[in-house]
């Protein structure tokens, strides 16, 4: 027979589940581990290449981040009610060549283009709610139908060619317009020295954060994520804010289209595809900054942040662009260990 | 440190947890004998289901030690316990089954953890789940079943699964955490017939429930918890009302409600179904009353209320709401209009990680925010009052609802629709694991908001019926058998109604029934 002293039960911490394993320790990696190893990086970074620290690559590494932030904080909303938003890299591409199109093609003004890339957006929006709310198709197949119907798409309206100013339209024909410079200064222009992308993505980050944090929508958008029977039963209409959810990841595409038409100057076919993957794993990283552990949109910030400053440390350090994917592939894994297995599990019994 | 035959088969030594600065349990002993079946009661909170978490290896104890069959085995997890002998049905149901898997595949889980057949085949799978819902004599209810993902079942056959997958671990000590709050009456006999049968087979029992009468019956001592300290420990007979008093540590009020007879109408039904091949009636609902509505399991409560609450299509007849027509096609109409629900399941309510003061302000995100931003101070402000008013022990009104205990967050889901906000109020089952004081409060605190608004209880427990209504529904198939006064209610005629199939004809008119009760002059 024991006693309860060589039990060492005597003093066990409260905690359970893994953190009880890691104890302190691991709820610490939970919180602020990300936040560590981004401040480990730049500090890393720093020492290495003394250019790194400078005003002007920060906003370098700003700018980089700029599209990819915005398209993450609408894949952001539309995981907080439980979806998944695979159509933002389509859509972008869409908007782009929207854009170019309505400028170039049509020899519109770029007030108009701007309209018409957030009615293209919105077009996409509508197929997933109609897909997603309606037909009650699964986020993630709807999502994928739609990507591909407008990746498709975007092709169709351009045959299948790139848009540039004075291309040929067949015919002899030649395209009259060109890229309005209104519609370039969200491309090219800086205020008080800061690229107008990075304005445009902080304004949009500022909002998303005050929407779904503080607002009541956002609370019930939160509630449909975490139980959708119960938000219901509590009274939400909990399509209407599916619907909502997917708009608003719509939109935010077509900024990003925008931004991204407005900084190529042209509409190049395929230009939104990478924009998927980055987003998704900037939302994913996110999940883990201060330990949040459920898509939050400070965390997307910091993700999507987390990752320019990797590719641009790595590139100043002469780390040959191919192992780029990879470096960001294992980033996002580890962020993923941090907020599944790191995570002090539900401490109700299972 | 081998098996003592003589030793008890649970010995509980000074066992402590503490939750941040909260002790929930303070040097909590007991013994439970092979083959004795021994009650643990106590008031909501009093530490009850964090003893048996300990006792499964889902939680861990601050001090303190547990013994299995005299040897010490703290167990650390759940395989652990399982191993030492230990099989536990927990409160929260969702614990015990897997989704997404079939109600066959759910019986037959232990033999899918390590050490079990490799390979599986479906048949083999249906004939071993057939074999353990037989000896839980369950067999005839889950044979059409067991193809059917868990998730389909309700919630009372769901329990069962568990209770019958426990049963046929072969424990040697068996703990049943609440395992009959979901169940009716003749369910409920099922689960105690077969903790008899496990007793007899010299298996130990630690049985915790509210319902003090089947500890009566069926425990041989009985372990009253209070604050997280063992106040009795006492052996058979007891009296449920010296129980009741030790764990609440009081005198339980026995005075009854005067029967109110109501004022306008707040609800009124008309020709409505509560089930597809049930007789329509009429149901009127008035202002200062509360309307009981009691029924076997699966006499269409839940459907009915579920109707008047937008959140399944209305089968038939008219509705109106303070004499305006009401036609809620989603809860979120029923909300906008001053309805309220509390749904017979604990689980299909709560958000995952959330407070219990976001539980409470859910339904009212409009009435709690500014400009569109939530107003923490004014959530804050209503979660505490709703805690207070409804007696709720716990973290307080930040901490996560899941960790308060199971009749505690059975109060706050009651208690957030009592703001102010509310014209009529849809209880189903609302008393489902609330301990004999804290019913008897709640009953009195609906009663007191009752006077200006409209309540509907529902409950397949006569007794809890009683205890808060002015007038009594009785549902059989669907239909409406009768309408009592809750002062003329008689247990051969309550029996009676619950049995006699409702006439096919629109046979109850409520106003009719008042008449005859003399509710109604007019
Ligand atoms: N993870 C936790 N963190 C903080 N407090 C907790 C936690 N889990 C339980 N508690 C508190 O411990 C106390 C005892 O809870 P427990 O669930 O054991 O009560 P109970 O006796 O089972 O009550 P009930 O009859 O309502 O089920 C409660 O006050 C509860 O709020
Ligand atoms: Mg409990």
């Amino acid at each position: 027979m024991t006693t309860v002293q060589d039990q060492g039960l005597v003093s066990a911490p409260a905690a359970t589940g893994t953190a009880r394993r890691l104890g302190a320790l691991g709820g610490l990696a939970y919180r602020y581990g990300l936040l560590a190893v981004l401040l480990g990086l730049l500090v890393v970074f720093s020492l290495a290449r003394s250019r790194f620290h400078t005003w002007d690559n920060t906003l370098i590494i700003l700018q980089s981040v700029s599209i990819v932030a915005v398209v993450a904080l609408g894949v952001t909303v539309s995981m907080t009610v439980g979806g998944f938003d695979l159509s933002v890299g389509a859509n972008v591409g869409f908007v782009v060549m929207v854009t170019a199109q309505v400028m170039v093609r049509y020899n519109l003004t770029g007030a108009t283009a701007i309209l018409a890339g957030l009615a293209a957006g919105l077009l996409v929006a509508a197929v997933n709610t109609l897909l997603i709310v309606v037909a009650r198709v699964p986020d993630l197949v709807a999502s994928l139908g739609t990507m591909f119907a407008f990746q498709g798409l975007a092709l169709i309206i351009t045959s299948g060619q790139s848009v540039s100013v004075g291309m040929d339209l067949g015919g002899g024909r030649v395209a009259p317009g060109r890229y309005d410079p209104d519609f370039l200064w969200f491309g090219t222009a800086k205020v008080l020295s800061i690229p107008v992308a990075v304005l445009v993505m902080i304004v949009i980050a500022a909002v998303v954060i005050v929407f779904l944090t503080y607002s009541r929508w956002g609370r019930a958008l939160y509630a449909i994520g975490g139980n959708p029977v119960a938000a219901r039963l509590a009274g939400i209409p909990v399509n209407r804010y599916r619907a909502l959810a997917y708009v608003i990841s719509g939109l935010c595409a077509a900024c990003a289209g925008i931004l991204l038409s407005a900084r190529l100057g042209r509409g190049d076919v395929g230009a939104g595809d990478v924009y998927l993957l980055q987003a998704v794993a900037a939302t994913l990283i996110g999940f883990a900054v201060l330990g949040a552990n459920r898509p939050n949109p400070f965390g997307t910030l910091v993700g999507a942040v987390f990752l320019g400053v990797l590719i641009n440390g790595l590139t100043m350090l002469n780390v040959p662009y191919y192992t780029q994917t990879f470096v960001q592939g294992a980033l996002l894994v580890a962020a993923l260990l941090l907020s599944y297995a790191v995570a002090p599990r539900s401490r109700r019994a299972s | 440190m081998t098996a003592d035959v003589d030793a008890p088969a649970l010995a509980v030594e000074r066992l402590s947890k503490r939750y941040g600065p909260v002790e929930v349990l303070r040097g909590v002993s007991f013994d439970v004998a092979r083959g004795e079946v021994v009650g643990l009661v106590g008031a909501n909170g009093a530490g009850k289901s964090t003893l048996i978490k300990i006792l499964s290896g889902a939680v861990a104890a601050s001090a303190g030690q547990v013994r299995i069959a005299g040897a010490v085995t703290n167990p650390a997890t759940v395989r652990q316990a399982a191993r030492a002998g230990v099989q536990t049905v927990h409160q929260e149901i969702g614990a015990g089954v897997i989704p997404g898997a079939t109600v066959a595949e759910n019986l037959t889980l232990d033999s899918l953890a390590p050490g079990g057949a490799l390979w599986r085949s479906r048949r083999r799978t249906r004939a071993a789940a057939r074999e353990i819902a037989a000896a839980a004599g369950l067999g005839a209810d889950l044979e059409a079943v067991l193809d059917r993902p868990i998730e389909e079942l309700p919630t009372s056959e769901r329990q069962q699964v568990v209770i019958a997958r426990a049963l046929s671990a072969r424990p040697r000590l068996l703990v049943l955490d609440e395992p009959t709050a979901t169940l009716s009456t003749r369910e409920s006999e099922r689960v105690l017939a077969s903790v008899g049968r496990m007793a007899a087979a010299g298996v130990a029992v630690l049985y915790v429930s509210h319902r003090l009468a089947e500890i009566e019956r069926i425990c041989e001592r009985v372990v009253v918890l209070r604050d997280g300290v063992v106040q009795r420990d006492v052996p058979a007979p007891f009296v449920a009302r010296a129980l009741a008093e030790a764990m609440l540590g009081g005198t339980l009020s026995t005075l009854r409600h005067e029967i109110r007879g109501g004022g306008s109408p707040v609800l009124e039904a008309r020709g409505v179904r509560a089930r597809p091949d049930g007789a329509p009636f009429d149901l009127v609902v008035r202002a200062g009353e509360v309307v009981g509505i009691t029924g076997l399991v699966g006499s269409g409560q839940t459907e009915l209320l579920e109707q008047l609450y937008g959140a399944r299509r209305l089968l038939g007849g008219t509705l109106s709401l303070r004499g305006r027509p009401y036609a809620p096609q989603s809860p979120a109409d029923a909300v906008r209009a001053g309805v309220g629900l509390v749904a017979e399941s604990r689980a299909e309510q709560i958000v995952p990680t959330w407070s219990v003061r976001r539980h409470v302000t859910l339904p009212r995100v409009r009435a709690h925010s500014r400009f569109g931003l939530m107003d923490p101070r004014l959530e804050r402000a209503t979660a505490r009052r709703t805690l207070g008013d409804f007696g709720v022990v716990g973290p307080g009104a930040d901490a996560e609802l899941g960790d308060l205990s199971g009749g505690n967050q059975q109060k706050v889901l009651v208690g957030r629709w009592f703001d102010g906000h509310s014209t009529l109020v849809l209880l189903d089952e609302p008393f489902r694991g609330v301990d004999v004081g804290a019913r008897a409060d709640i009953a009195a605190h609906l009663r007191e908001r009752a006077h200006d608004i409209g309540l509907v209880v529902a409950s397949s427990d006569p007794a809890e019926i009683l205890q808060v209504a002015d007038r009594v529904v009785v549902m059989a198939d669907g239909g409406v058998s009768g309408e009592l006064r809750a002062d003329q209610m008689t247990t051969e005629e309550l029996s009676r109604l619950l049995t006699t199939p409702a006439r096919h004809s629109r046979t109850t008119d409520a106003r009719e029934n008042r008449r005859a009760f003399g509710l109604e002059t007019t």
